[in-house]
Parts: C-alpha cells; sequence; structure tokens
C-alpha cells in the first residue's frame, strides 16, 4: 500500500497535466507581464527596454489611474464592508428559520451563478435617468437622481450605485459559506450558554462570532479579490464614462492595452492591480488571528 | 410547567417569525423582481416600454425573441459558448481531480507545496496575465480560435476544481484502497474504478461551477475573439448596448436566452449545487 502510494512516477503522471498547463498560462506570462511593464511595447514594434517610465506616467501624469486606483480601492473597502455584514446577517437569519431555509438560500444565491454581464445591462436600464426607477419615483412626485451619470463628489454616486449593485449579485456567496460554517457548530455549546443564563445576543457575540473566524479570511479574501477584478458590471452599466469618473483598474488596463494598444503601459496597470491583490491577502493572513477550539 | 413553557416558547416565535418572514419574502422580491420585470419587458414593444414599463405587457411580443435571435446571431454564439464551455468542462475535471487525488491521497513530500502552487492560482486576476498571454497566442495564431478560449478556461477552472475535489477525496475512507490494492489494482486503478465514481458529487458541483464561470467570462472572450462568427453569448450581449441602445425590448430578450439555460440548470439543481459547494469548502 505504501509502495503505491509513494510511487513518483505515477504521482508525477497525476500531476503533470495541471502543472505544465498552470505554469504556462499563469505564471510565465507573470514573468513576462513584469517586463513588459518595464518597456515601451505596442505590439507592432520589439518591447523596447525603458525603465520605470511607465510606472512613473502612471503615478504623476495620468488623472485617469488616479481615479481609477482610488474607486478600485473603495469598491474593495465597499464589498468587504458591506458583503461582510450583510452576508452574515442573512446567514444568521437563515439558520435560526425552519420552514423554507433552502428556498431562500437559493433565491439569495442566485445572482451568483448568473452573468454580470446580462445584469450589468438589466440594471443600467433600471437606473435610466428616464425610464426604470426614476419613472417609479415620479408617479409618487419624487424627481429621482441621475443615478449613473452624476459626477459630483469624492466618491460619485455611479460608484455606490454599483457598489450596491455588486452587494446584490454577490452577497450570497458570504451567505452560503457562513451558513455552512455556522451549521457545523455544535447545538450543545449553545445549550450550555442558554442553561448558564446567556441571551441569544451573547450567545451570538461569545460563540458564533469567535467560532466563524476561519471563514472570515476566506470570504473577507475573496470579497477583497472579487471586487479588484471587478470588470463586468461597470463595463456594462457605464464603460467608464462619465468622463472616466467611474473607470476602475479593470477597464482602464482593457482601455489602454485594447484600444489604444499600450501593453507596456497596460502592464504597468496589471502589475498595480496584481501587488493590490497580493497585498491584500497577505493583509488578511496577517491582521486575522485564528484561534483554534477544541471541537 | 414543562408545557407551559414550551407553548410560551412557540407564541414567543411566532411573533419574532413573521417579522423575520417578513424580512425574508421583502428581501427576495428583491431578488427576484427585477429578473420577472426583465421577463415583462422583454414582451412588450418599444413604445409601450417608455409610457408603462412596469405593467405586464398587453399583448405578448414573441417577435422579440426572433428578432433577437436572428440580428443578435444569438444562435452562433450560443453554440460557441456550448462548445467552449463543454469542452473546458471536461478537460479541466479530469486533469483537475487527476492532481487532486495526488495531493489528497499519495504520500509524497512535494505533493503539500503543489496544492499552495495551485491554490495561488485563485488570488491572481486574469487581467494580470491578459496582455502576454494575448500577444503569445496571437503569435501562435491562436486568437480568434475557439480553442483559444479553452486553454485559458481551463487552466482558470483548476484552482477551484482541485480545492473542490481535493476535500472530496481526503473524506473518502482510506480502507477502500488498500482492500482494492490488496487485490492487486494498481494507482491508476485505484483512481479510475474507485475514486472518480465515488467522487460523482463533487465532480458535478465542480462541474457546475466550471460551467457557469466560463459561460459568465466576459473579459477573455472580448479580448481574444473579434470574428463575429467566433464569440460567445456574453460578448454578445455587449453589442446590444452599444448600436441597438434604444432598443430596449431586443436587448432584454437576448439576455433572457442568454440567462434562461443557467436558470434553469440552477433551479433543478440549486441544492446539490449550495451542498456540495460548502462541503468542499469547509473540508479543505
Amino acid at each position: 500500500m505504501n509502495r503505491l502510494l509513494e510511487d513518483r512516477k505515477a504521482a508525477f503522471i497525476f500531476i503533470a497535466p495541471a502543472f505544465l498547463l498552470f505554469t504556462l498560462i499563469l505564471f510565465v506570462p507573470i514573468i513576462q507581464v513584469i517586463y513588459y511593464s518595464l518597456c515601451n511595447y505596442t505590439g507592432l514594434t520589439k518591447p523596447d527596454f525603458v525603465g520605470l517610465k511607465n510606472y512613473i506616467d502612471l503615478f504623476t501624469s495620468d488623472e485617469t489611474m488616479k481615479i481609477a486606483l482610488k474607486n478600485s480601492i473603495f469598491f474593495m473597502l465597499f464589498s468587504g464592508v458591506t458583503q461582510q455584514i450583510v452576508g452574515l446577517f442573512l446567514a444568521v437569519l437563515l439558520t435560526n428559520i425552519k420552514a423554507g431555509r433552502n428556498l431562500f438560500k437559493n433565491i439569495y444565491y442566485l445572482p451568483c451563478v448568473l452573468s454580470s454581464a446580462a445584469l450589468g445591462l438589466l440594471w443600467a436600464f433600471l437606473f435610466n435617468p428616464k425610464i426604470g426607477i426614476n419613472n417609479l419615483l415620479s408617479t409618487f412626485g419624487i424627481q429621482g437622481p441621475n443615478w449613473l451619470f452624476n459626477t459630483k463628489g469624492f466618491i460619485p454616486l455611479p460608484m455606490w450605485v454599483i457598489g450596491c449593485v455588486a452587494l446584490w449579485q454577490y452577497v450570497g456567496q458570504n451567505m452560503m459559506l457562513y451558513m455552512a460554517q455556522i451549521s457545523g457548530i455544535s447545538r450543545d455549546i449553545y445549550e450550555a450558554s442558554y442553561i448558564d443564563g446567556a441571551s441569544k445576543g451573547q450567545s451570538f457575540r461569545f460563540i458564533t462570532l469567535p467560532l466563524i473566524k476561519p471563514m472570515l479570511i476566506t470570504t473577507l479574501s475573496l470579497n477583497c479579490i472579487g471586487s479588484l477584478k471587478f470588470f463586468d458590471l461597470i463595463y456594462n452599466m457605464t464603460q467608464g464614462g462619465p468622463n472616466h469618473r467611474t473607470d476602475v483598474l479593470a477597464t482602464h488596463l482593457y482601455t489602454q492595452g485594447f484600444k489604444y494598444y499600450k501593453y507596456g503601459y497596460a502592464s504597468a496597470i496589471s502589475m498595480v492591480l496584481l501587488i493590490l491583490c497580493l497585498f491584500a491577502t497577505f493583509l488578511i493572513n496577517k491582521c486575522i488571528k485564528v484561534e483554534t477550539y477544541e471541537s | 410547567m414543562r408545557i407551559e413553557d414550551n407553548q410560551k416558547k412557540k407564541k414567543k416565535i411566532t411573533v419574532s417569525g413573521v417579522l423575520l418572514y417578513a424580512l425574508l419574502i421583502a428581501l427576495a422580491l428583491v431578488y427576484l423582481l427585477p429578473l420577472v420585470w426583465m421577463l415583462s419587458v422583454s414582451l412588450k414593444s418599444n413604445r409601450e416600454v417608455l409610457t408603462s414599463p412596469f405593467t405586464p405587457p398587453s399583448v405578448l411580443q414573441l417577435g422579440n425573441y426572433i428578432f433577437a435571435w436572428i440580428n443578435g446571431q444569438l444562435g452562433v454564439a450560443t453554440l460557441n459558448s456550448v462548445i467552449v464551455c463543454t469542452t473546458a468542462l471536461v478537460i479541466s475535471l479530469l486533469i483537475g481531480a487527476m492532481a487532486a487525488f495526488a495531493i489528497a491521497r499519495m504520500r509524497l513530500g512535494f505533493l503539500k507545496y503543489m496544492m499552495q502552487y495551485f491554490l495561488i492560482g485563485m488570488m491572481i486576476p486574469v487581467h494580470c496575465v491578459l496582455i502576454p498571454l494575448f500577444v503569445r497566442f496571437s503569435n501562435w495564431h491562436l486568437t480568434n480560435q475557439l480553442i483559444g478560449l479553452i486553454i485559458p478556461y481551463i487552466t482558470f477552472s483548476l484552482p477551484m476544481t482541485i480545492f473542490l475535489m481535493t476535500g472530496f477525496f481526503k473524506s473518502m475512507p482510506g480502507e477502500i484502497f488498500e482492500a482494492a490494492c490488496i487485490d492487486g489494482c494498481s494507482i491508476y486503478g485505484c483512481f479510475i474504478r474507485i475514486a472518480l465514481p465515488l467522487s460523482r458529487v463533487g465532480m458535478f458541483v465542480a462541474g457546475i461551477m466550471t460551467f457557469v464561470g466560463n459561460w459568465n467570462e466576459l473579459l477573455l472572450a472580448m479580448v481574444f475573439i473579434s470574428d463575429v462568427a467566433k464569440k460567445t453569448l456574453p460578448v454578445t450581449l455587449t453589442y446590444f448596448v452599444g448600436p441597438y441602445a434604444t432598443n430596449y425590448v431586443q436587448m432584454f430578450a437576448a439576455i433572457i436566452i442568454a440567462i434562461a439555460p443557467t436558470i434553469i440548470v440552477y433551479s433543478i439543481f440549486s441544492n446539490q449545487i449550495v451542498d456540495g459547494l460548502t462541503t468542499g469548502a469547509v473540508k479543505g
């Protein structure tokens, strides 16, 4: 048995296809992106090494980059906070009911499996200045705001709107993962706390919260990386407009790379995105200490 | 005393329960109404949408669907999506399950690092490798070919598949494999005859997640494919934003056509999907 499970040749055969594909399609290109980001490269000519010029341009003379960076970070924080709170809230609600738990769970999770390109079009229409929601508001005599075209403020209104749509679409994932974690907690612990006179609130604070902490790392990483990757909804709701006010790193990268064919410059943007992702993951894993309890 | 207590408890639950269910139903409406509304709009005429967007359609305009299907070239797009997603699904499940089996079951030091290597892939956004991948694929003449989409889709599905399948393989009792070994089964036999058939639930969940993820993928498809005859569904949808921008009803008909398969599959298998996903996630 052991001889069989320590068979190096078999292990290599099992691992090799996945490993090769992963290295060729994911890790080699990352090395290339680092190199391209240091080059003046337009796709027609060979990459021409220019050192840190792309990064200097990016952070000194590119106004859209400033907006995109600000929006991406806003998005990450907004998604992280709202999806954690609402997701956990829904999970607690649903684990406390008996009838219809699966039905509600399935409804709330539904948008997660739908195409955000399609849902983006739907919401863009609903937030249209004349038709959609504003039409409904005007029947009550309320003049609705210009949801997707308002440019005022440090974080303009469209960003909040898109943030809420993203919350609507993806909160099911957090809810589902938290529900799994909560239903894994033994009922005995709760019973014991009630015998000792703990209220529902106290048992939530001192039993549920500490015991779902490991899941916090998973969900928060998923939220942060997911929101940094955000492209489909924004592309289909505002296309980065009006006047680049709703651009995020992903849309800026797409415009620079595949509309203006500035490959080197776009590579520098992808490096910023990659570093943000890795930094967020690192921070989450460092800052959240998980104590292990005996189950 | 005890009976009284129970009754008291029951009564209390129903009072707060009503509020709780009211909240849950309100939320469910927030989720379902936009979709229902979209269905109703897709069956109206353009004029009716502008005058009374929130009433049910007076006459069912089924022509919208025919127009969207033909003018939006959704037929070709659907076929392309099916080809790309099915191929990517089959290959990534096979490759992913093989790797997961080795990681979960075999006892070799380097396999632990392999798992971490694959998990890093979950943290890297597709955007970061988009440019080098595009450059390389155009040199190899793989852009504008469906195979050029299938290869990256397989790769980006692997971390999730390996993560889920490792959880499932780890949960299998070791005795089965020992018994098979004693009967003279090779390690490949263990994988094909025992591990794969026993992990059908895991394969199913990983498969659905892979399929849905690729079915909805927009960015790669938009960058890699410029030939109209090779576009996938999400890309085709974005065309309704530009030139067809005023033709709302056809846009919504197209969206319904695009998301209907996902909704149907999801409503049939939702319990298995949600449960299976969390089993893998919690165990892994």
